[in-house]
């Protein structure tokens, strides 16, 4: 999975949607594996819309799981029209992190109910088992 | 009329594309300048639910559906079609569009009102009951083994109980928590679902909802919606 899809998975569990706490799931950091696909191109365009969107304190959090505390805690923001070199010093660095960085195997926990979820051949696996489902 | 992607998979673990596919295929065809329009400029998510072969997801990353900016996550139950999927992606060179599958049911564990673009091609066909989801641990990819139960999956893939409408309609009662505020879903049905009861129910819920393809094939006519805010 991409680091990216992190931003839109919750805890599967109907329950944990009364708390808080069902997103971002948290990573096991050292459970993970992490792998860079660097044949994806880098797009400044794609990239601003992408970071628009995002919940940006969901970002700094999985990244911090991750091993990487770099990340401002607000949101970066960028002048639409033109972008400085230094924008596309951060744009270059939150596409390697957001969009290259793949979770290849590793464990998500709910913050809230402590289900574990496994990523096996980078695909996450959201699905409950039957007596929780 | 834009091609149709190559897909090869094990037609006895995942659904095989036919009518209903190209349907959807067409439905999505049709209206590309309207959903690139109505979706804007921004960085739209896209999921399809129950994505199988990966043919629908595929087409629309192959044909930048709904625009070039967009995250396409698409879900699955089955370990099998999810496989296929990712393998459907890389034969048709999607690999600058920015894709990422995660196995789920349906839309459960994406979180609240992110979708921008939902697809569906649902288990439709009439039926007594929905099937039950075949136990992991002896029919996923990673335990690497195979028995009869891989066939159940095919099961899941068609069977829709009552009208064949219990799984749409678990889509269809969470439309609100899964998509977007300015998203929109595109839903297929088969005519023993009763789509116009169901697309009046839905607009009494304050939907609005049109008709975007039908078609004869075989024995089922099939008709395609969309339903948005």
């Amino acid at each position: 999975m991409k680091f990216l899809t992190s931003n839109f998975l919750k805890c599967s569990v109907q329950d944990c949607d009364r708390s808080n706490d069902n997103f971002p799931l948290k990573f096991n950091g050292e459970k993970c594996q992490l792998e860079q696909d660097e044949s994806l191109e880098f797009n400044p365009q794609f990239l601003l819309r992408i970071i628009d969107r995002v919940d940006w304190p969901a970002v700094v959090s999985v990244a911090a799981d991750l091993g990487n505390s770099s990340l401002p805690p607000s949101k970066p923001e960028f002048a639409d029209e033109e972008l400085s070199e230094e924008d596309m010093v951060i744009l270059r660095d939150l596409h390697t992190l957001l969009i290259q960085t793949n979770i290849v195997e590793g464990e998500m926990v709910c913050r809230n109910c402590g289900h574990i979820y496994y990523i096996k051949n980078s695909i996450p696996n959201l699905l409950l088992p039957p007596h929780l489902a | 009329m834009l091609p149709t992607p190559h897909v090869s998979c094990d037609y006895d673990k995942v659904y095989e594309p036919s009518e209903d596919s190209f349907l959807l295929l067409d439905a999505l065809e049709k209206d590309r300048a309207f959903l690139s329009q109505f979706l804007g400029s921004k960085a739209a998510l896209v999921c399809e639910l129950g994505c199988g072969s990966g043919i629908v997801t595929t087409f629309m990353m192959q044909n930048d559906i709904p625009s070039k900016y967009a995250i396409y996550v698409p879900t699955d139950l089955n370990p099998w079609a999810i496989e296929s999927t990712v393998s459907t992606a890389q034969r048709n060179e999607c690999d600058q569009q920015i894709f990422s599958p995660v196995r789920m049911n349906l839309a459960h564990s994406v979180r609240s009102r992110q979708i921008d673009l939902l697809v569906f091609n649902p288990p439709y066909v009439p039926a007594e009951s929905v099937p039950k989801v075949p136990s992991d641990l002896d029919t996923s990819p990673a335990a690497g083994q195979e028995d009869d139960s891989t066939s159940d999956w095919l099961d899941l893939a068609l069977l829709g109980g009552d009208d064949g409408m219990v799984v749409t309609w678990k889509v269809l009662e969470n439309l609100d928590d899964f998509l977007a505020p300015e998203g929109i879903a595109y839903v297929l049905f088969c005519a023993r679902n009763k789509p116009l009861e169901v697309v009046k129910h839905m607009q009494l819920q304050g939907w609005k909802s049109e008709l975007v393809e039908h078609r004869k094939a075989g024995w089922e006519v099939l008709s395609i919606y969309k339903f948005y805010r």
